[in-house]
């Protein structure tokens, strides 16, 4: 896995409820589409994402039923909720103000 | 190679019929990710490395099937141990309610400033027990938690001293009624704790030059 796996790994939840807001979906294309979007250098472990599942749906913020592929191979796949939705951006807007903040403090020039 | 990816996850699962419906959702997503590796050119026996490592630490959804531990921050896990009273503190808790409950008895049997004299005593060591169970959860809770292990023994000290002083002090004043000169128990109290807190100190001044 690469660098920062574990700093990754404790945004799953936003990951999970951004990619169903694209449409319902299972768990392993929404690592595919992860592994795409990251170049290859992210990944999600089963175990992860599946307990990730459990937990969202806990918490209301994502639904799922058994759907049947082409090939006959019966899939779970699960659908964002409207409080999910509010979650993802409340999440979403939180990764910007930590992004922001990290970059602040991180920042190698001089202060004013 | 597919059909021992199956047998794999058949194996992996063994030991927990519970888990069907988790079984068969890794199962798809694993043989997902097998027939994509062996699309993109991949040798099985490659592809069904690959698949198998991706499958991560089963364990993790096992042992807590019902609700799975939140595994994200740490600040989380702080919080839920806070939360979560240790089984002595609950234990202690219990005690004492149950010396609340029964400390009228010896007044009722004694009928007199004995029995009196118990119920406060049992009121004391209860309310002593609660204190010490309390610990974190004591109100203005921010400044108990910084508290360092020596800290916390010599508040817990202090306060059983002093419950053992004022059942020391109705006691003897009610069975010698010698109230003049029983309020030296007080001062006496003090200095003992003035003592004990000198010791440790000096204890610990021991062990930082160790």
């Amino acid at each position: 896995m690469s660098i920062a796996g574990d700093l990754i790994r404790g945004h799953t939840d936003a990951i999970i409820l951004a990619r169903l807001l694209h449409g319902d979906s299972y768990g392993y294309e929404i690592n595919k589409v992860i592994l795409t979007l990251s170049d290859s250098r992210f990944e999600l472990k089963e175990a992860t994402l599946y307990t990730a599942f459990r937990r969202l749906e806990e918490l209301g913020y994502i639904t799922s039923y058994w759907g049947d592929s082409g090939s006959g191979a019966r899939r779970r796949y699960y659908t964002i909720t409207p409080a999910g939705r509010e979650a993802c951006y409340r999440l979403l807007s939180e990764w910007e103000q930590t992004k922001e903040i990290m970059d602040q403090i991180l920042s190698l020039e001089e202060e004013a | 190679m597919r059909d021992e990816l199956i047998r794999y996850i058949d194996l992996l699962f063994a030991g927990a019929p519970e888990a069907a419906e988790i079984k068969q959702e890794i199962l798809q997503n694993t043989l997902d990710r097998y027939d994509d590796l062996v699309n993109q050119g991949k040798a099985p026996g490659a592809a069904y490395r690959l698949a198998i490592s991706g499958i991560g630490d089963i364990n993790e959804i096992l042992s807590g099937n019902a609700t799975p531990a939140y595994q994200s921050t740490r600040s989380d896990q702080t919080a839920a141990e806070f939360q979560e009273l240790s089984p002595r503190r609950k234990m202690l808790r219990a005690v004492a309610i149950a010396m609340y409950i029964i400390c009228p008895l010896p007044l009722f049997l004694l009928q007199d400033e004995r029995g009196l004299c118990g119920l406060l005593g049992i009121v004391a060591v209860a309310t002593a027990l609660i204190v010490l169970s309390a610990g974190k959860r004591k109100p203005g809770g921010a400044r108990q938690d910084e508290q360092t292990p020596q800290q916390k023994l010599r508040s817990s000290i202090s306060s059983v001293v002093w419950t053992v002083c004022v059942i020391a002090y109705l006691a003897i004043s009610f069975s010698t009624q010698a109230w003049g000169i029983t309020w030296v128990l007080f001062p006496l109290t003090g200095a003992i704790e003035g003592l004990i807190t000198a010791c440790m100190d000096l204890k610990e001044a021991k062990n930082h030059e160790d």
